[in-house]
């Protein structure tokens, strides 16, 4: 009975979603959604290019400071890098992912800098954003089912704390409690870094190692962004909750828990899902505060590096990765969203 | 019910993450506090474990620059001599002892006999000529180490422990040659090409071939740097095993691991944070005299190497007796307890009382006198005008811009005190704090009329003193001002015909008098107002390790020297407490246990959910 009435009053909107999901947005919104893409990315390519070389500096003068370095050896290293600007524009232009675009602190490739920073990055941010949207979301549905109750105040409230909080200090707070120990505690964590010295990283007891220098900063970021999930999760399904829908999923008989699954969070889920991809474009861009606090070498301080000089060559590169990066998760968000809601397929 | 058991699979998936996460720290924490534990009571290998907030740039000692790669390189490579830990003085390394020719012109080193590489092969005159060579002949090669090369024509080997360096005119530096002496048959298959993107990390589980005192086995790019013991090592086998580097990207947590044990030095610390370091059971202090020195510095009249004035400076400061009667108007002592904290002293040259041979004493001091500086200036012709200010001749005010640099704790507070002082004496100082890449540009424009800043001088003057020279202003480069070493834009015919002598004179004596007399000559000219010079703040575990070597005798810095004498031998303490280790060895095991609980106590929780949701679906 229970089950015939739900397929009954549910097949007229659920056969349209799964024609919508076979089918998909139409051809035109996602040509329109890449080719949007695209123009963003030549745009920013250009830009990169003149915006680091408005930047005052001398990079070959602060790399040598206090060192006797030759005043002619000083000035054949300048004009390596003084190439008209045309000249330089037209070799970036050529292709702005070239090996031969050398970092001048590093006399590296850029994108090799480049290469070995991402890893980091990736774990401590990329682990944080996944651990922050599971934990945010389920957060936000639990504190918007239960709105007003005592789950819903405290979780709110702490989540507002957090999120209000700067990470650093947060970060720092948790380094002098459990990599310092306070109050006879002794230091659980390390104070800072991927790995200990000499121990292997490619062994399952390096990885454990890794995990244990990672802890505290993982931890921080969690806390710090699962606030914005939870706060944005728990006003949209508010928003969802008093629609006529779920009335009629209520008349039905169905359970709280089976309207609230099925019905309400799927819908609720969208903005949720903007800002999950958003953010998934800015894991390469790392943390620059939390990989200050506990050392770890990831592209944030890198940027950072890079800016003192300045070393145009990494940080157009930088810049470049951390656009595309952004850029590319938008348009997977929009042509999800195509998916997930047909209002915007056109 | 499919989506509650995916859901439940989800979450149990996060808690035994937790779980994980706990059980990492219990096994990997245990796995660390055996590593690092450098008590030699325990019978492992003794590993000392330096905090530093420089990574090295590269590890190849052909494109490396930074503090720490030279650090790296003198620690792998050896040179010919090195500066003594007690004044700076060459003393033999590779070569027992050297001789030059009657015309000056030839240097013959004799070359220790029977060394060899780490990896076993002869290491002779023939390795040395052999780098000599590639640095001359070469171009990429040479970025490093022009400033001793270009005065040079050729190396040569004529025995294995003979090397005889022909140069075209007299120096002094060839005592003091700080090029590292790198394995020919290893680098002769590094190409020209291939040198500049060579990285010169070792391969996993080996280490780099060098003939210094401790070999690279190991580096992790902004993480840490691993240095072993050299067996081969001519001075003998060093007495810890292992050097690591950890690197740190804020002093504050490098402090705490210091607190901790988990590090056993601290270099070049803020003030703030050395500090906080008083009082810590096991841990010494120890603030290093050092060469780095403070100064006001002024735009003495910008102008192009050609003479072709430049930039925007006041034409005031120009007037060596309104430089100096300001010298009367600061306060350094003041600033040295103030800005320092104590932890410095005062200066008067350029040449840094760290380094007492070639230090000049001014026989005149300038010292902190008001009111003098008010007659000198009174009597200069800049009287007080109605607003308090003086006032040129001209009636052009003396009213000044003073940059600062904004990321420098130091200048941020010194600009401040410096306004005030010059204030007092009646001449305003707008202060502006901005980057130091910014600063360098508007310098190397003359675009400026007083700034803060601060040199770190190397042992040999030559270069400190060459940034003063007329020659080094700054200079056109494809028709756009090119900022070179001068930033005072001094130019003085006299000085750099003293400049020209000292750096071609190869008596000891001799030479010294003349860079004391450059040093009086700047002193009395003021291009520079010096204020302070700082200590570099060291920090170590003496409950584990000793035998630090200063350089120089008795307060200079115990690490990051010219030289390795610290890492030749530094030793673990040999009755070391391993109280302190064990007690928190046992913390560690209890917090785990705590986090361990914790994580399972979660793990139950949604698993209890788990089920109950299902049973809650099933009555669905």
């Amino acid at each position: 009975m229970t089950l015939f009435q739900e397929a009954g009053v549910d097949a007229a909107p659920s056969a349209l979603a799964r024609a919508g999901r076979l089918a998909g947005p139409s051809t035109r919104y996602v040509a329109k959604r890449i080719f949007a893409a695209l123009g963003t990315f030549a745009f920013v390519v250009v830009f990169n290019f003149f915006l680091f070389r408005l930047l005052p500096g001398d990079p070959i003068a602060l790399y040598t400071k206090g060192r006797d370095v030759d005043p002619a050896q000083m000035r054949a290293l300048r004009s390596t890098l003084n190439q008209p600007v045309l000249q330089q524009f037209v070799n970036y232009l050529k292709n702005p992912f070239s090996q031969d675009a050398s970092s001048v602190k590093y006399n590296l490739p850029a994108w090799e800098v480049i290469g070995t920073r991402v890893w980091p990055t990736v774990l401590l941010v990329g682990t944080a954003t996944l651990l922050a949207t599971i934990i945010g979301v389920w957060l936000g549905v639990r504190s918007a089912w239960a709105r007003g109750e005592r789950f819903d105040k405290v979780s709110t409230n702490t989540t507002l704390v957090l999120y209000s909080m700067p990470e650093f200090w947060f970060g720092m707070i948790l380094l002098i409690v459990f990599s310092a120990g306070v109050f006879g505690l002794p230091g659980l964590f390390p104070s800072g870094g991927l790995s200990t010295p000499g121990v292997d990283t490619s062994s399952p007891l390096g990885w454990l190692n890794v995990g244990w220098h990672l802890f505290l900063p993982v931890t921080t970021l969690t806390v710090i962004y699962l606030s914005e999930y939870s706060l944005i999760m728990r006003a949209s399904l508010i928003d969802e909750m008093g629609q006529d829908y779920l009335q009629t999923a209520r008349a039905k008989g169905l359970k709280e828990k089976m309207v609230r699954r099925h019905h309400a969070v799927p819908n609720a889920m969208l903005p949720t899902m903007t800002l999950i991809f958003l953010n998934l474009g800015f894991v390469v861009g790392g943390a620059i505060t939390i990989e200050y606090v506990f050392s770890i070498n990831g592209l944030g301080s890198l940027t950072v590096d890079a800016l003192r000089g300045p070393d145009i060559p990494l940080l157009q590169s930088l810049f470049l990765l951390f656009s595309a990066a952004v850029i590319a998760a938008n348009l997977f968000a929009d042509l999800l969203y195509g998916r997930l809601d047909p209002r915007v397929r056109t | 019910m499919r989506a509650r058991s995916r859901r439940a699979r989800v979450i149990a998936a996060c808690a035994a993450g937790a779980l994980a996460m706990g059980v990492t720290a219990g096994l990997a924490g245990a796995a660390s506090a055996d590593s690092t534990s450098p008590t030699p009571s325990s019978g492992s290998k003794s590993v000392l474990t330096i905090g530093t907030t420089d990574d090295i740039d590269s590890a190849n000692p052909f494109t490396g620059y930074s503090v720490a790669a030279y650090e790296i390189f003198q620690m792998e490579y050896p040179t010919l001599t090195m500066y003594s830990p007690t004044d700076f003085s060459p003393t033999p390394r590779l070569a027992e002892s050297w001789t030059e020719s009657a015309d000056h012109l030839t240097w013959t080193y004799k070359i220790r006999s029977g060394l060899k590489w780490s990896d076993g092969a002869p290491l002779t005159a023939t390795d040395a000529a052999y780098t000599f060579n590639r640095i001359i002949n070469g171009k990429y090669e040479q970025t490093n180490y022009d400033s001793y090369t270009a005065n040079m024509v050729k190396a040569e080997a004529p025995d294995p422990t003979t090397l005889i360096i022909t140069i075209k005119k007299p120096s002094p530096i060839m005592e003091k040659l700080y090029v590292y002496i790198l394995p020919e048959h290893i680098w002769k298959s590094i190409d020209e090409k291939a040198v500049s993107s060579y990285k010169n990390e070792p391969a996993p589980g080996q280490t780099t071939v060098g003939g210094g005192a401790f070999l690279m086995a190991e580096r992790r790019t902004g993480q840490f740097i691993r240095m072993v013991a050299n067996p081969n090592f001519f001075g003998g086998k060093p007495k810890v095993d292992e050097i690591d580097f950890k690197i740190f990207k804020n002093q504050d947590a490098m402090a705490l691991a210091l607190k901790k044990g988990e590090i056993d030095f601290a270099d070049s610390l803020d003030a703030n944070v050395y500090k906080s370091l008083a009082g810590v059971p096991g841990v010494t202090q120890f603030p290093a005299v050092y060469s780095e020195f403070n100064e006001l510095a002024f735009n003495t009249g910008a102008a192009l190497e050609s003479g072709k004035p430049i930039g925007d400076g006041s034409p005031l400061l120009k007037d060596k007796n309104l430089r100096v009667a300001l010298g009367w108007a600061i306060d350094r002592k003041s600033l040295v307890d103030k800005v320092l904290g104590g932890l410095g002293s005062e200066a008067d040259t350029i040449i840094p009382s760290m380094y007492a041979n070639l230090h000049l004493t001014p026989a005149n001091p300038v010292t902190y006198n008001p009111d003098k500086a008010k007659q000198l200036l009174d009597a200069a012709g800049y009287k007080v005008g109605p607003d308090g200010i003086r006032v040129a001749a001209d009636g052009t005010k003396l009213s000044f811009r003073l940059y600062g640099r904004s990321e420098n704790d130091i200048s941020k507070k010194s600009v401040q005190f410096l306004k005030g002082y010059l204030a007092a004496v009646g001449v305003e100082a707008k202060v502006d704090l901005i980057s130091s890449d910014a600063l360098a540009e508007k310098i190397g424009a003359g675009n400026y009329d007083m700034f803060e800043w601060d040199w770190v001088v190397e042992p040999d003057p030559n270069y400190q003193l060459s940034t003063f020279t007329c020659a080094n202003r700054s200079y056109l480069d494809s028709g756009s001002v090119t900022a070179n070493l001068s930033d005072s834009f001094y130019c003085n015919p006299a000085y750099d015909a003293l400049n020209e002598k000292q750096s071609t004179e190869p008596d000891v004596a001799a030479r010294t008098a003349i860079v004391k007399q450059m040093q009086q000559m700047l002193y009395d000219d003021a291009p520079y107002i010096l204020t302070f010079y700082i200590d570099n703040l060291e920090a170590y575990r003496s409950d584990r390790f000793t035998d630090f070597v200063p350089q120089p005798a008795p307060n200079g810095s115990l690490l990051f020297q010219y030289g390795t004498w610290t890492y030749e031998s530094v030793q673990p303490v040999t009755n070391a407490a391993g109280d302190s280790t064990s007690s928190s060895k046992a913390g560690l095991a209890i917090g785990i246990a705590v986090l361990v609980l914790v994580a399972a106590a979660g793990v139950v929780f949604f698993l209890r959910r788990g089920r109950t949701g299902a049973r809650a679906d099933d009555e669905e």
